[in-house]
């Protein structure tokens, strides 16, 4: 975004392992991520978290490299840390400071003026909803809020990139609703870019707009999450009436279909795409049997569809952990 | 109708604006950090509870200081508190002093779950231990010190004639500063180090108050065990901060009865070596990464 190229990558690595002991966090992972936003989905112990590490500086790679906003992770650590922020995932407020004290605090931390940091900490806080309360301690705030807070802090010294960790921990569900308005606002008017570590499909699909799936320490997927005019996907389909005689119709034709999952209307079928001749055959059985065609599209992939198939093959074909939540 | 422009105030917007001011290098940040940990310790911006300890610390000091001025301003030939007692009384007092801030600067960060933030931003692991020593050796001088200058500036002002009192007693400022500074540092570093191991004040605060009552009835039993050879026996103070602070007070201000009969360069090297000790265990330590 701000200064960079479009086409620029957010996000670099390499080969990049990390073992602690025996155990591998992460293991040879190859990443070239856009400068968007971006989700980071696996099951818990995917890795998700000692990756986040690692692109921050915090912990050292065992090998291989990684690369945040063209600077090195590990060679360049203090320049990048200028550059990005960071909100954990654990809960990381001094419970007897007010919030203003402590936002302007980690905005002198990152570099900004005394004067320059008060002045942000007031903005920021009030973008994230906490105007009025800037000045109660922190210890008196709900969930919600010092998630805001600590949201507020990762944002103050206006980085280029922030690193959100499971940033929807413990809301309820209007918290949550309110956050992801935050964070999509963030990236869209703010112009920040995000990388959101979660294991909630919901949210990253909401936020992002680029998904790298993460199981045993390995990429097992990385890609945009929507795919503009896929001429490879099936085929949604729904007629008015019965549609007995246009479901045997396309059978006839050698279209396989299934109905669409409980997700869609009942009436709505999904036509497995054929080749260039999948088009032509819906057309001429909808014709044959008089069906009126109400809808016909291509079926989109969904997150959760992506995210089981990924983690449950794994990088190596080994059966993968399913700890999904799909709220 | 509209209202004519500014009648009635004008809209601000508050939409979220870009930061391209300065951006200030680590000195900025080890002395914001700093900064930061000194109010906190001493409770500003926080509860009055936060504030009372501090508060009656720094009393206990003042007071004594205060009222050997007042003796000397009406009774100028009765000498109240010698320099060597100042020190003597304020061991206790500094030692409490740091048993209670020093577990503010370290524990507070690890319990609140401070450091990955810290350490995501640009201070880095090492300033951020020598931001939290300098915020420690200022406050701790604050107590040792401070009110050491103070009782120096009222005996010189109070003289007869104050200038040449002044002028005269320079080489008595010269060892308050020596004694006071190295005071502070030595039991901060103490204090930090014993701090930086737990994210529990309590723990922190229990440890640092026994440590400084076990070093003392270590100190005799090796003094004890070592009676017949007095030349090994004095060194049994470098286990006690307590009888290496008299010491260092005793030979600074030519009172060789305070602390053991150790040449004063030798309990400096040793005060010295104690703090550099202390501050390489926290330096390795807080450079440990997952």
């Amino acid at each position: 975004m701000r200064g960079e190229a479009a086409d620029a990558l957010s996000i670099e690595t390499a080969g990049l392992v990390k073992r602690y002991g025996t155990v591998v966090a992460l293991d040879h992972v190859d990443l070239a991520v856009p400068r968007a936003a971006v989700g980071l989905l696996g099951p818990n112990g995917a890795g998700k978290s000692t990756l986040l590490k690692i692109l921050l500086g915090l912990s050292r790679p065992s090998g291989g490299s990684a690369r945040v906003l063209g600077r090195d992770a590990v060679v360049d650590g203090r320049e990048l840390r200028m550059r990005v922020g960071y909100m954990p995932e654990t809960d990381t407020l001094p419970d007897n400071a007010t919030a203003a004290d402590f936002v302007t605090h980690m905005a002198e931390m990152s570099g900004v003026p005394r004067r320059a940091a008060r002045q942000r900490a007031a903005d920021v806080l009030y973008q994230v909803g906490l105007d009025e309360e800037r000045y109660r301690l922190v210890k008196g705030f709900s969930t919600g809020m010092k998630q805001r807070v600590k949201l507020a802090q990762a944002i103050v010294h206006d980085p280029e990139l922030v690193f959100l960790d499971e940033p929807t921990n413990g809301l309820d569900p209007l918290g949550r609703e309110e956050m992801l308005e935050l964070i999509s606002r963030i990236h869209q008017q703010l112009g920040i870019l995000v990388v959101l570590s979660s294991h909630i499909l919901d949210d990253v699909e909401r936020v992002c707009d680029y998904v790298v799936v993460l199981d045993g320490g390995q990429v097992v997927a990385s890609q945009p999450l929507h795919v503009p005019d896929d001429d490879t996907a099936d085929l949604h389909v729904r007629v008015d009436g019965d549609p007995g005689p246009f479901l045997k119709r396309l059978e006839e034709l050698g279209l396989a279909t299934r109905p669409a999952g409980i997700e869609y209307t009942s009436d709505e079928f999904v036509v497995a795409r054929d080749g260039d001749r999948s088009l032509d055959a819906i057309r001429d059985a909808a014709a044959m049997t008089g069906s009126p065609l109400r809808l016909l599209r291509p079926a989109k992939r969904t997150l959760e569809e992506l995210y089981v198939d990924s983690v449950g093959a794994g990088a190596n074909g080994a059966p993968g952990r399913r700890r999904v939540s799909k709220r | 109708m509209s209202a004519a422009p500014g009648q009635y105030g004008e809209i601000f917007d508050r939409g979220y604006r870009h930061y391209d001011g300065p951006r200030l290098g680590q000195a900025q940040a080890i002395w914001a950090l700093a900064r930061y940990s000194v109010a906190r310790a001493l409770g500003m911006r926080r509860p009055w509870t936060a504030k009372i300890i501090p508060m009656l610390l720094y009393a206990a000091v003042s007071i004594p200081v205060l009222i050997a001025i007042g003796i000397r301003a009406f009774f100028p030939a009765f000498e109240f508190l010698s320099y060597p007692e100042f020190f003597g009384a304020i061991f206790l007092l500094v030692g409490i002093f740091v048993a209670l801030i020093a577990p503010e600067m370290m524990s507070s960060d690890r319990h609140d779950g401070l450091l990955p933030l810290y350490f995501s931003r640009p201070i880095g692991r090492s300033p951020y231990v020598l931001a939290k020593l300098l915020a420690t050796g200022l406050l701790t001088l604050s107590m040792s010190l401070l009110p050491a200058v103070v009782l120096w500036l009222g005996n010189g002002l109070l003289a007869p004639e104050p200038l040449p009192a002044m002028r005269a007693g320079l080489d008595d400022l010269g060892r308050i500063v020596v004694a006071g500074t190295m005071i502070a540092f030595y039991l901060g570093a103490i204090g930090l180090l014993i701090s930086s191991f737990t994210g529990r004040k309590s723990v922190a605060v229990g440890v640092i108050i026994l440590g400084f009552v076990l070093s003392e009835s270590l100190s005799v039993a090796i003094l004890q065990a070592f009676r017949d050879r007095p030349d090994l026996a004095r060194w049994s103070m470098v286990v006690s901060p307590s009888r290496t602070i008299a010491t260092l007070v005793g030979q600074l201000f030519g009172e060789p009865d305070l602390g053991a009969d150790v040449p004063l360069n030798a309990v400096l090297g040793v005060m010295a070596a104690v703090i550099a000790i202390c501050c390489a265990v926290m330096f390795a330590w807080y450079q440990r990464r997952d």
